[in-house]
């Protein structure tokens, strides 16, 4: 680390460089407007290299102090071109009419923890999506669900339909196979907490054995779905290492950053609006239609298929005959979303408040979502040097998620349906009670009724940054740069299992309370200096230190034999206990150059060296170099007036990696009691005392041009990625008494490709329709694998599995195909495309639409599989196979012999989201300035071959292994209608 | 104004010095660590070792109990969300017994884990230095009675597939041995162990040991596993002795013996082989050829008591629930004297020692409502007696299928549907091969 002393003086001699003062000159005012002459709000007017900016109010004008010898301001706003105007000594105002920028060239995006460069000066395809595209065209229930389709490179994947979202987001393919997979979020600078906690269901379900109360397969949300969308002004997907490795050893998976509405200033503006929905289900899978002979056909034994056949002709004859998937699933779930924001300040002081509480029932009875949370934004200008922000977040969710997915025990909603045919009696008697189910182990009706799943979480978020300038002279300027914030949230997970339910003979009522308790810290510290010797040539340095924190505990206690009527965990027979933290403390340290020649040229160098607890050795620092280059034709003066407004090419090239789970260097043991006698049992897994971060290594190349006055713009990628040895949970011989193992097992690589078109095919007084196609696939290759492939994270050959195997893709999926075990499928798409597409007519009514397709994917479908067991699959008695036998008993025949019955083609043409909104301007009140008023669909159109209620699904979570179909809570659809009104 | 501007910088540059010096390990915040044992235990870290070693044997022990149940036709485990119980298990559709498979990687891998447990207490006790040497014999000799057993059941599934002996360093494993070897190796190591019990002080609770929580006790415990491991090997003579030296007795009750025992504590287990009577879905249910067989009047009956409801899954039913673990802290037998009345049978019956073995069979049957052995005197006649008096005697037990192996009658296991098939053995579970 010596080498780092010599960076450390510069930045000494940085700060002693003399200071240099202006003094004020004049005022200038504005007004800016669109082509068509609508007033654009919020641009920002700044002075070329200088620090003096300010806001456009609603009606697009502003006010700027300048000094006596400026002359040109610089105006600037999302989704149009910036535009330099000249202010002439006497001028006292000036009108100003931007150009859209469809090609979205002078966005300006963030490509280090503290600067950032203009799209058309980048050397990174970097994904946004505006608030519009977020939140604007069909808004969902949580920020997860709301990502899907709008980020090119992604695989998005929600995990079942139930309230409370639980997706997961995989950019450019699979990044880690043990390791997290999920990308770092990063809200106004805070370093968001995405941990999955579990509240114990497995303690009831036993869905993975060995009986420990948790398992990655319950089924819980994702903690980024607190978030509320509609506070969200912007969001950048840096998709891999090339852009994301400023980031260092977190962003492996790539960073998501999220930047929230701030105040603008002017009058204060106040937004009140309101949605109501109806969610539904997305598809019902239907039911087996019996007959008497059907019903016989379900037990083997003489004597019970005679009983069975007349408990079917008694049911029918009093009319008893029940579709209770549709009894279950086909609730319709009435959702209502209110936000009051708040925007406005002075020149000093600019600030933006919202408070937003929404309520959306589940298609399952007594099951639902509730988010209340306040935003509170403010920026203040302490000086013309120093500028301060504070992002303030306080939220407070609910989610009743019931129970799904896989399970041993025959107590989840779909593996009970799966064996529960429709003459089955399951309504409660007068009195309420409710009878057993006789052909599962539990009575889903039942358990709707009586069971609880409960997560609820209270959060504060909370972050300030600061900019203050320490030298200023025309040349260049020096500037600290702090950042840094606090995520706390208290997590409370209670899961209700009263002892009258069926399936709690032996429990006799089980209460599971889980506290959970996390707090993250980070700060990023900063020096950033621009130095412009020349109009040819702009310097930006930065370098700084950055911490990360994070305290994580998680108590749950799992209470049975509990008192009748009760839920205390103390009112209980028989209690256990089980805690897990865990605290980690990550060190870095960045240094980056960036250099634009002849504003065309942009040639940027980093390098970040980063310590975490969580590996082998605390002590060493891991070094991740970045480097990129940018070429802008164009802007270089070639081909200028040509038919390319705008031509660029660039690569870029960058490392970031993984920190090691916490605790995988330690072998611990865990306890294991016995009458009242403490117990240590050496745990399954085998620590590695020199555990090491699996390195990410990308490279991205692109082209991006625009034509035809830049209405059609297109933005061409391709990534190489390789994951230098990956860090594998190996599964050891079980023999040494463990069975899995740390290990850095191989390298595998992910390349792709991706294209953007963004268009503005009609652009007249009336109508204007803007356009984006995104094209993009991903191909991963395991190129070295040092131990023998086995099959993971699913249920063996037999069923389909995936398996990491040398020289195959890294998704695969295998299994038994009739001859042995083979190649079945690939989790991986053969390609995403999808268009978002916006519509405005007379500047009042605007249809919005996203449709996304993704060809190919496989999942593994065991769905089926569970009612064509219990003799319930809507299709079971049809017969198209060779064998002339019912589908349902030949597909039964071949578990054990071809597991392709599982593994299917998981893709899908979804209009995700379409939106029809008219805005009213012209009021004859005044203290109304607009009201907007829209309709708008969510997956209301899917078009797929798969047999399953959504081709979107993953019993096993977040991980590596999605697309596992095991009876999830059913996709639901939904419809809204929105209103709001600015004042 | 200066000084504002100062402020930030110097801080940043003494954070970024202070950094180099303030490096953080937060060791393991959860749980103890194999390296803290190792290293110079104390009696109570020991004393740990030895209650986890004695609980987590219970791991998936019911787990076992349905494979070889199953496999054996003593039961059904009907399972609405586990189809693979009565497919893969049963050889349903002309299948196959997977290598990958819950089944048998589970209970292999619980067994190995309680393996690695016994060799981690053995060394750490072998490295304590504030213990004296009759403890660490103590300690030595119960890890390896314990390391014995499990190796046995996990032999018992796979047969002559064999199993690992030399587990103890992890990065090299020994290889697998085959059956006979593997038995001598089991018998040498409850040999060696019971040298050390000898005269050794045990300085540790146990739970379902009962009054053979002592050395003298653990001596009569290994013994009686000796004496099953002598049966195994067919030295008959062997068996007897080992008999001699453990808690056998001829008259005395059945079930006097050590346990797997279950309770409410906090980290402790219920009994996972319970399950209520007249259940659906999730049931337990006993091979209908069990009633069917069995001599009128005969108490065992009770093991398997008529359901409210036939119950069915795939081609199968039963009317009879097994009711063998009647509670959720029932005890679940480890060894206990009804099975050494009939391994003493057994030995006999070998040796052609008629008369004695017949004084044995007609213990249990006499206990069990059922008149005295008329049958023939034969060595074949015998052998299928105390064969059936060991079906229903150790019901559930986990005996069965590796008696019916042992005689090689196999092939006298009934078929339930056509393409079923009698597995002989588990395959190595993948990830030993």
């Amino acid at each position: 680390m010596k080498n780092l002393k010599p960076f450390y003086l510069g930045l000494w001699c940085l700060l002693l460089m003399p200071l240099l003062l202006f003094s004020q000159g004049r005022t200038v005012t504005g007004n800016i407007t669109d082509i068509n002459g609508r007033p654009i709000a919020g641009a920002t007017v700044s002075l070329k290299q200088l620090n003096q900016l300010t806001t456009s109010d609603a009606s697009g004008r502003f006010t700027l102090s300048i000094p006596a010898g400026a002359t040109s301001i610089m105006i600037s706003s999302t989704g149009f071109k910036s535009k330099t105007v000249s202010v002439d000594a006497g001028a006292a105002s000036v009108t100003v009419q931007l150009e859209e920028d469809v090609a979205r060239l002078d966005e300006v995006v963030v490509t280090g923890l503290a600067t950032s460069v203009k799209r058309k000066n980048l050397a990174n395809a970097v994904a946004s999506i505006s608030a519009q595209q977020l939140t604007g065209v069909a808004p969902g229930q949580t920020l997860d669900g709301v990502l899907s389709g709008k980020i090119p490179g992604a695989l998005i994947n929600a995990n079942s339909g139930a309230p409370g979202g639980g997706s997961s987001v995989k950019l450019r393919g699979v990044t880690s196979v043990y390791g997290n997979t999920q990308p770092l979020y990063v809200i106004d600078g805070v370093f968001i907490d995405n941990t999955a906690t579990s509240g114990g269901l497995n303690a009831v379900t036993g869905a993975a054995s060995g009986g420990a109360p948790t398992s990655n397969q319950d089924n819980p949300s994702s903690r980024i779905s607190d978030i509320r969308p509609e506070d969200i002004e912007n969001i950048e997907i840096l998709k891999g290492a090339s852009a994301a490795s400023i980031y260092g050893s977190k962003a492996s998976a790539g960073v998501i950053i999220i930047t929230t509405q701030r105040g603008r200033q002017g009058k204060t503006s106040i937004t009140v609006s309101q949605d109501l929905g109806q969610i539904r289900v997305r598809k019902l899978l239907g039911v087996r239609q019996f007959t008497a002979a059907r019903a016989a056909s379900l037990s083997s034994d003489s004597a019970t298929s005679v009983a069975l056949a007349k408990q079917f002709t008694d049911a029918q004859a009093a009319g008893h005959i029940y579709d209770y998937e549709k009894e279950v699933y086909g609730n319709k779930g009435f959702a209502r979303n209110t936000v009051l924001s708040m925007s406005g300040g002075s020149d000093k002081t600019t600030f933006f408040f919202s408070a937003a509480t929404k309520k959306e029932d589940g298609i399952v009875k007594n099951t639902g979502y509730k988010n209340t949370a306040f935003r509170l934004n403010v920026d203040h200008r302490l000086s013309d040097r120093i500028k301060i922000g504070v992002s303030t977040n306080y939220i407070n969710s609910s989610a009743d998620r019931g129970i799904s997915g896989n399970d041993n025990s025959g107590v989840s909603l779909g593996i009970a349906l799966a064996s529960t045919p429709s003459f089955a009696q399951l309504h409660p008697d007068n009195q309420g009670n409710y009878p057993n189910n006789p052909f599962a182990a539990s009575n889903p009706l039942q358990t709707i009724a009586l069971m609880r799943n409960n997560e609820s979480v209270n959060r504060f978020i909370g972050g300030a940054n600061i900019e203050a300038v320490l030298q200023k002279s025309l040349q260049s300027t020096t500037k600290f740069v702090g950042r840094g914030g606090v995520d706390f949230y208290n997590l409370q997970t209670n899961v209700q299992f009263p002892g009258i339910l069926q399936f709690q003979a032996v429990n006799k009522g089980t209460s599971i309370q889980g506290f959970t308790k996390n707090l993250s810290t980070n700060y990023i510290f900063s020096l950033v200096n621009s130095y412009t010797p020349s109009s040819a040539l702009a310097l930006t340095t930065s370098a700084g230190i950055t911490q990360e924190t994070g305290d994580y505990n998680n108590l749950l206690n799992v209470a049975t034999q509990v008192i009748a009527g009760q839920s205390n965990v103390d009112q209980a027979g028989a209690l256990t206990a089980t805690q897990f933290r865990s605290k980690y403390q990550n060190n870095g340290i960045f240094a980056q150059e960036e250099a634009t020649l002849l504003e065309g040229i942009t040639l940027t160098a980093g390098v970040r060296f980063d310590r975490s607890s969580n590996n082998g050795n605390v002590a060493h620092y891991y070094a991740y170099p970045k480097a990129g280059v940018s070429w802008n034709l164009t802007q270089l003066g070639f081909g200028k007036n040509t038919f390319f407004n705008n031509f660029k090419l660039r690569a870029a090239y960058g490392e970031a990696t993984n920190v090691p789970a916490y605790g995988s260097k330690f072998t611990s043991a865990v306890v294991s009691n016995i009458a009242g006698n403490p117990g240590s049992l050496i745990n399954t897994q085998q620590g590695d005392p020199a555990i090491q971060p699996e390195r990410q290594k990308e490279l991205e190349t692109g082209l991006d041009f625009s034509i035809l006055k830049g209405r059609l713009g297109f933005e061409l990628t391709y990534y190489y990625k390789k994951i230098d040895n990956f860090l594998m949970l190996s599964n050891l011989p079980a023999s040494s008494g463990f069975s899995t193992k740390w290990l850095n097992a191989g390298d595998l690589r992910n390349q792709g490709v991706e294209l953007g078109m963004n268009a503005k095919p009609i652009q007249t007084r009336n109508v204007t329709w803007n356009s984006s196609v995104n094209f993009w696939l991903n191909r991963s290759k395991v190129t070295r694998f040092i131990i023998p492939p086995i099959p993971q994270g699913s249920f063996g050959y037999v069923l389909g599995s995936f398996q990491v195997e040398q020289g195959k893709s890294a998704t695969q999926i295998v299994g038994l195909n009739g001859a042995g075990v083979g190649v079945l499928g690939d989790a991986e798409p053969k390609f995403q495309m999808s268009t978002y597409n916006d519509i405005t007519f007379f500047n009042k009514l605007s249809l919005r639409f996203l449709l996304h397709w993704k060809h190919g994917g496989d999942n593994i479908n065991l769905t089926s599989l569970q009612n064509d067991f219990g003799g319930t699959s809507v299709d079971y008695d049809n017969v198209t196979n060779k064998q002339g036998l019912p589908d349902g008993v030949y597909r039964i025949t071949q578990v054990g012999v071809n597991a392709e019955q599982f593994v299917k083609d998981a893709g899908y043409l979804r209009l995700r989201e379409i939106g029809l909104y008219y805005s009213i301007t012209k009021l004859p009140v005044s203290f109304i300035r607009g009201i907007r008023v829209g309709v708008s669909l969510n997956n209301y159109l899917t078009i797929t071959k798969y047999k399953s209620y959504d081709p979107e699904v993953s019993n096993f979570g977040t991980g590596f292994s999605t697309g596992v179909d095991v009876d999830p809570y059913p996709a639901t659809k939904r419809a809204d209608f929105h209103i709001s009104v600015d004042f | 104004m200066k000084r504002t501007m100062y402020f930030p910088a110097t801080i940043l540059l003494a954070l970024a010095c202070c950094m180099w010096s303030c490096k953080k390990d937060y060791g393991n915040l959860n749980s103890p660590t194999a390296e803290q044992f190792l290293n110079n235990a104390s009696k109570s870290e020991l004393n740990n070792l030895v209650s986890g070693t004695e609980s987590g044997m219970r791991n998936n022990a019911a787990l076992y109990l349905d494979d070889v149940g199953t496999i054996g036709r003593e039961g059904y485990r009907f399972s609405g969300s586990e189809p693979r119980y009565v497919t893969d298990l049963l050889g349903a559709n002309s299948g196959t017994l997977s290598s990958s498979n819950f089944y048998i990687t589970t209970p292999w891998a619980s067994h190995y884990r309680v393996i690695k447990n016994c060799n981690i207490l053995i060394q750490s006790a072998a490295n304590a230095t504030t213990i004296t040497d009759a403890e660490k014999k103590g300690y030595s000799g119960f890890a390896k009675t314990i390391k014995a057993y499990q190796l046995l059941l996990n032999l018992n599934l796979t047969d002559s597939n064999g199993i690992r002996i030399d587990v103890n360093d992890p990065d090299h494993l020994g290889p697998i041995v085959g059956y006979d070897a593997a038995l001598t190796t089991i018998a040498l190591l409850l040999d060696s162990a019971k040298t050390d019990l000898t005269g050794a002080a045990v300085s540790f609770p146990l739970a379902g040991f009962g009054s053979f929580s002592d050395a003298a006790g653990l001596v009569q415990f290994n013994r009686s596993l000796a004496a099953r491991v002598a049966v195994y090997r067919q030295q008959w003579a062997s068996a007897l002795t080992y008999l001699n030296d453990s808690f056998f007795s001829l008259n005395g009750d059945f079930n006097t013996g050590v346990n797997h025992v279950f309770g409410t504590g906090s980290g402790d287990q219920l009994n996972p082989a319970f399950i209520p009577l007249n259940q659906a879905g999730e049931i337990r249910v006993a091979h209908p050829s069990y009633a069917t067989d069995i001599t009128p009047g005969d108490d065992r009956i009770n093991k398997a008591p008529l359901r409210n409801a036939t119950a069915s899954l795939n081609g199968l039913s039963s009317n009879r629930d097994v009711w063998v673990y009647t509670s959720s802290t029932a005890p679940m037998p480890i060894i206990r004297n009804e099975e050494l009345i009939l391994i003493y049978a057994e030995a006999k019956i070998a040796l052609n020692s008629f008369p004695d073995a017949i004084v044995a069979l007609n213990v249990i049957r006499t206990k069990h409502n059922l008149p005295a052995y008329a049958g023939a005197v034969t060595q074949n006649a015998l052998t299928t007696e105390m064969l059936n008096q060991r079906r229903y005697s150790l019901f559930y037990e986990g005996h069965r299928w590796v008696d019916m192996r042992r005689y090689n009658r196999l092939g006298e296991l009934p078929i339930d549907r056509p393409g079923d098939d009698v597995w002989t053995m588990f395959p190595l579970p993948v990830t030993e091969n």
